[in-house]
């Protein structure tokens, strides 16, 4: 077995946003540190691709969580050429009739866009977005720290408690009450309350529905409106876009992580991590390298780090146990397509089309798209979520020509299986043997099942958009199972675990251990399956490279 | 005549809070619209000789100091063990789990071994949750937005608790209050029938599938009252669950109250801010300088009061809280036993509950054509049969079979040739339809309703069409009118996060005060909520006595 003589500070598994973040963050405090990517280049989910030629599109994400104002500041992005576009409609909704509702950041451009459908509405907008805005700012309180430690709170621990209890005093009473509400309500009972235009309250609940295995009606949703409005309460740029869609994120975190001596190894998949009297000490690559380090710290989804790469006589069994149990049932399935023309979706203008465009025109359409997913069948209506990134950035396409990027859902990893549950074994009892590995999907879509899907993505688009199936030129549809094959989602679950609310702050991914540690001494989180994990922010590797500083100090 | 209090609803926990405030010494008066007492926890003689708990119709939660402090045994009231849930399945199999453990387990391990085992652990692990949450019921809930020091002090010493708890039941705690019955359940079984029937206590009485987060909390809720002891499972109380209200009822007029039936309250009375007392229908007044209601916010506030009288904020939150009904009742009268195909004759399996919850997927379904409207094509039914255990209640030979349905949605769609050829019609419409004036759409398709759930028990007990000799099919419409019950919602308002503990029933509104001064409320709309349970009426009663 090879050994490298080079020993450093810290490993990094996976090349992801957050893995990228917390590398770059780890250099820049001085730590020798290695990254390492399967794949051929770094970005995990933030990647572009050429569908067909002169056709260039956001291979999965179309957008970021947003970026994390600290992420952005600390590692001096804008030195690496990360800059923002501000965008003037927050989400476009269309309906079914043809007709369209932009959300302007703008207030009072958004008013004027909603009176035309209630007057109602119109008023109570500004009044909701700013509530809104106050108690996600409580909630972004929350993103920046290690979640408090409930079984053995220390000083950091009481300060970031009381840190939050002040932002939450200072609320006005109304905004404190709403906030207890909110998390636990089911987002449609939440626009609900406020709004009276199916459309409009379709529109915003949409926000806390992507990604995971809820519904509209599902308790806990409005959590997830939340979570996503306090990405923005944390971010550099309040409605703000980077200019050139999550390739550049991956771009600049990667020239700023070299920058601060990072080592950067592509097609270097690990194969086990290392683990010598209790700590872990390296990883061994599927090439049968061995590299040493004082600290390995993984990018991947918790499933994939503990299940995967780390030996079962490791770990306690109860851990084991509730590492197998963690939800990651991933729901979302990625369309692209490259178009010869820009299709016309009704009165939608181009401006409109600029930013994120969505495709749920009621509560009950988004609740109907999921009930599908209930019973392991996609759903034949699905909401969509698309962009036109070629109208901002022409160069992404040949002249005149578009690409067109879709969020669908609810498509299950489990397609075509019936499994519910994930088995069953009690806690403290056998622990599994190590081939039992956690089979919540695991069964690839077949080809059919996958053109069953794209075909109904295309009839969704179609009725929006008539005569857009005519202007594909290349087409491509990425199933949750394609997420966990070739992206190494567990589940193929984009947030890597269901952001609901056992599973979120300290319960991230496991009570107990939502602190970026693992039982393993050196052995450390810092991707989306930790706190805060909600998207392509940053916030996770970041969290996590201070907690890691702090230990290797 | 002046009083010290009035209690404006004669259901247990009206009853209960009035019986403490009695037994204190207060002078205290009851009013009661209905001719019976118990509001929905009542027997009534529907058809001549048969005698049916025609709302709520199991007994488990009710609070062992109630019983203990007006000596409720002395006072009428025997409970009777309704032993064990019997799950008919379409295969021709069954699940059916009694009190008697090994019985029990041997029978789980008939479906799977795994989940006998399992079954032990999830017992013992519940024990532990209910044993956390008990002192959590007899709690005035603090204001966190005030946060006086007495109200940190109980936050404190609830968070004590739970640091106090072993990790692995920390964390049962936490998924339990938000997780889906199912996603809870699925982490300790694989048979799909006993998780099917155990979640069904999950969705009882809210508007939320099997699947929904939230419904494990419910769960919790329906094992409190196995913790206790004394009585360690459902049971039935002998004379229909009336006879505990009329228990309660006698206590209370030991203590002095004075209770008067057949009067319904027009208006709630204040002046410069504070309750003097309540006028009748019939325009008769009483004045007392506490007003109680154990009545639901919608009526007390918004039927009874002016709006004026009230902040607008309260008024909002007490528009905003939510009843939606799911569920309804079906009481049949019998003239024989039902016999089941998978399980023939009229064996011990009858004396149970019988749970119509074959799969999860059958669970949910139910659910989904709730969610836009409908009542479930094929419903969760929980069917007792109480005339076995308890020969009072029907003619010799003859029976009374208790059938609770879920779900019923109160807002029912309306099933016309054009929603039909639309086939969509949103909640909201279903809302504004509901406000316009005139005929309820529960009243054209109550019958359906009924017909629907006999093919239902049919499809696993072929002979019931023949037995039935009378039938009552209660909707949530029905529900609301003849109860009084908004909605129809059996808790007085869904048991959901939102809705619990420091924000039931209206944020900052939680601990049995009102905006007036001397209203206060005391019905399962308070903390800690519904089933006959009293904990509301009892905590309500001391929060008065404090002043």
């Amino acid at each position: 077995m090879a050994m490298t003589p080079a020993r450093y500070d810290a490993i990094v598994i996976g090349g992801g946003i957050n893995g990228l973040t917390c590398a770059a963050m780890l250099g820049k405090a001085g730590l020798r540190t290695l990254l390492l990517e399967r794949r051929d280049a770094v970005g995990g989910c933030a990647a572009e691709h050429e569908l067909a030629p002169g056709f260039r599109v956001p291979t999965l994400a179309h957008r970021t969580g947003p970026l994390r104002a600290d992420v952005v500041n600390d590692l001096r992005l804008a030195d690496h050429g990360l800059s923002f576009v501000t965008r003037p409609v927050r989400v476009t909704a269309l309906a079914p009739d043809g007709r369209a509702l932009a959300l302007f950041s703008d207030a009072t451009a958004a008013v004027g866009a909603i009176r035309p459908w209630s007057r109602h509405d119109a008023g109570a907008w500004p009044a909701f977005a700013q509530s809104l805005g106050r108690v996600a700012d409580v909630v972004g309180t929350l993103f920046t720290r290690t979640p408090p430690d409930v079984d053995d709170p220390g000083a950091h621990d009481l300060w970031t408690a009381m840190r939050t209890a002040g932002a939450f005093r200072r609320l006005p009473k109304d905004d404190a009450w709403r906030l207890l509400r909110w998390g636990p309500m089911a987002v449609a009972d939440l626009v609900s309350e406020v709004f009276e235009t199916e459309l409009l309250r379709a529109a915003v609940a949409a926000d806390g529905l992507l990604g995971g295995m809820m519904g509209p009606w599902s308790a806990g949703s409005g959590l997830q409106l939340l979570l996503h409005e306090a990405n923005h309460s944390v971010a550099a740029l309040r409605d703000a876009e980077v200019e050139g869609g999550p390739i550049a994120v991956s771009r600049s975190l990667e020239a700023a992580a070299r920058r601060h001596g990072v080592a950067i190894r592509t097609h270097a998949e690990v194969a086990q991590v290392i683990v010598r009297g209790d700590r872990a000490v390296g990883v061994t690559l599927t090439s049968g390298e061995t590299i040493e380090s004082r600290a390995v710290v993984s990018g991947l989804d918790p499933k994939r780090t503990f299940l995967s790469l780390c030996d079962a006589e490791h770990l306690p069994p109860e851990f084991l146990w509730r590492i197998r149990r963690v939800r990651t049932r991933g729901t979302l399935a990625k369309v692209n397509l490259a178009l010869s023309a820009l299709p016309a979706f009704g009165e939608a203008t181009r401006q409109m089309l600029a930013g994120p465009v969505r495709i749920a025109p009621t509560l009950d359409y988004l609740e109907r798209a999921f009930d599908h997913a209930k019973y392991g069948e996609w759903s034949r209506e699905p909401w969509i979520e698309l962009t036109i990134p070629s109208i901002v950035d022409a160069s992404l396409a040949p002249a005149g020509a578009h690409v067109l990027s879709a969020y669908v859902q609810w498509v299950p990893n489990s397609v075509g299986s019936r499994e519910s549950g994930v088995g069953s074994r009690k806690p403290g009892g056998e622990p599994p043997s190590g081939g039992d590995v956690p089979s919540e999907a695991s069964r690839r879509a077949t080809a059919s099942e996958t053109d069953g899907i794209f075909d109904t993505v295309l009839a969704t688009l179609e009725r929006y958009a008539p005569g857009l199936r005519g202007l594909v030129v290349a087409s491509q549809c990425i199933t949750p199972a394609d997420m966990e094959g070739e992206w190494g989602l567990s589940g193929g679950h984009i947030f890597h675990g269901e952001l609901a609310l056992d599973q979120m702050l300290m319960m991230r991914p496991l009570l107990g251990f939502g602190h970026y540690r693992s039982p393993v001494d050196g052995l450390f989180l810092c991707g989306s399956g930790t706190h805060p994990g909600t998207g392509l922010t940053g916030g996770s590797g970041a969290n996590a490279a201070h907690v890691i500083a702090e230990a290797l100090r | 005549m002046k009083y010290d209090a009035i209690v404006i609803g004669g259901g247990h926990n009206g009853l209960t809070c009035a019986a403490y405030l009695a037994r204190a010494g207060r002078r205290v008066l009851v009013l009661e619209r209905r001719h019976v007492l118990g509001g929905a926890a009542v027997t009534e003689e529907i058809f001549p000789g048969f005698k049916f708990s025609v709302c709520s119709y199991v007994v488990s939660l009710l609070r062992p100091e109630i019983i203990r402090d007006l000596d409720l045994p002395r006072h009428g009231m025997e409970l009777l063990p309704l032993d064990g849930t019997f799950t008919p399945m379409p295969n021709g199999d069954y699940l059916w789990r009694v009190n008697d453990h090994e019985k029990t387990r041997r029978e789980i391990a008939r479906h799977s071994r795994l989940d006998a085992e399992a079954y032990d652990e999830y017992g013992r692990a519940m024990v532990e949750m209910g044993r956390f949450a008990k002192p959590i019921l007899a709690m005035t809930p603090p204001d966190p937005t005030k946060l006086d020091p007495r109200g940190l002090l109980d936050l404190l010493s609830v968070g004590k608790r739970f640091r106090g708890m072993r990790p692995h039941d920390r964390i049962n705690q936490v998924q339990l209050l938000t997780m889906s019955a199912v996603d809870f359940l699925d982490q300790w079984f694989e048979t799909d029938v006993l998780k099917a029937t155990m979640s069904a206590s999950g969705i009882i009485g809210t508007f939320l599938g099997v699947k929904s987060p939230g419904t494990a909390y419910v769960l919790l809720h329906h094992y409190m009252g196995e913790i206790d002891g004394s009585f360690r499972s459902w049971g039935l109380s002998r004379g229909g669950t009336g006879a505990v209200s009329n228990a309660i009822g006698d206590a209370a007029r030991r203590f002095g109250a004075e209770i008067r039936t057949n009067t319904p309250v027009a208006r709630i009375l204040t002046k410069n801010g504070r309750a003097t007392g309540v006028a009748l229908e019939n325009g008769d007044e009483f004045h007392a300088d506490t007003v109680v209601s154990s009545v639901d916010p919608r009526h007390t506030f918004l039927r009874w009061m002016d709006e004026k009288e009230l902040p607008p904020d309260f008024v909002e939150g007490v528009r905003r809280y939510k009843f939606r009904g799911s569920s309804g009742k079906v009481n049949l009268a019998l003239d024989g036993l039902p016999n089941f195909t998978c399980l023939p004759g009229t064996g011990s399996h009858l004396r149970g509950a019988i749970s119509i919850s074959p799969s999860v997927d059958y669970m949910e379904r139910a659910y989904d054509d709730a969610k836009y409207g409908r009542f479930s094509r094929r419903p969760y039914i929980d069917i007792v049969i109480p005339s076995l255990t308890d020969t009072s209640v029907a003619p010799p030979g003859k029976h009374v079979m208790s059938c609770f349905v879920q779900y019923a949605p109160y807002e029912l769609r309306r099933e016309s040739e054009e929603t039909r050829r639309d086939g969509e019609e949103t909640r909201r419409e279903r809302e504004e339809a509901r406000r316009e004036p005139g005929e309820h759409e529960w009243d054209r398709q109550r019958e359906a309703f009924g017909d629907t759930v006999i093919d239902t028990i049919a499809e696993h007990a072929p002979n019931i069409r023949d037995l039935i000799l009378h039938r009552q099919v209660l909707t949530p419409l029905d529900i609301e009118r003849d109860f009084g019950l908004s909605e129809g919602n059996i808790f007085q308002g869904e048991l959901t996060l939102e809705q619990l503990f420091f924000l039931r029933p209206v944020p900052g509104w939680a601990q049995y005060t009102t905006p007036v001064r001397g209203l206060y409320m005391c019905g399962s709309a308070t903390h800690p909520g519904g089933g006959i349970m009293g904990a509301p009426g009892k905590n309500a009663a001391e929060r008065i006595l404090k002043g």
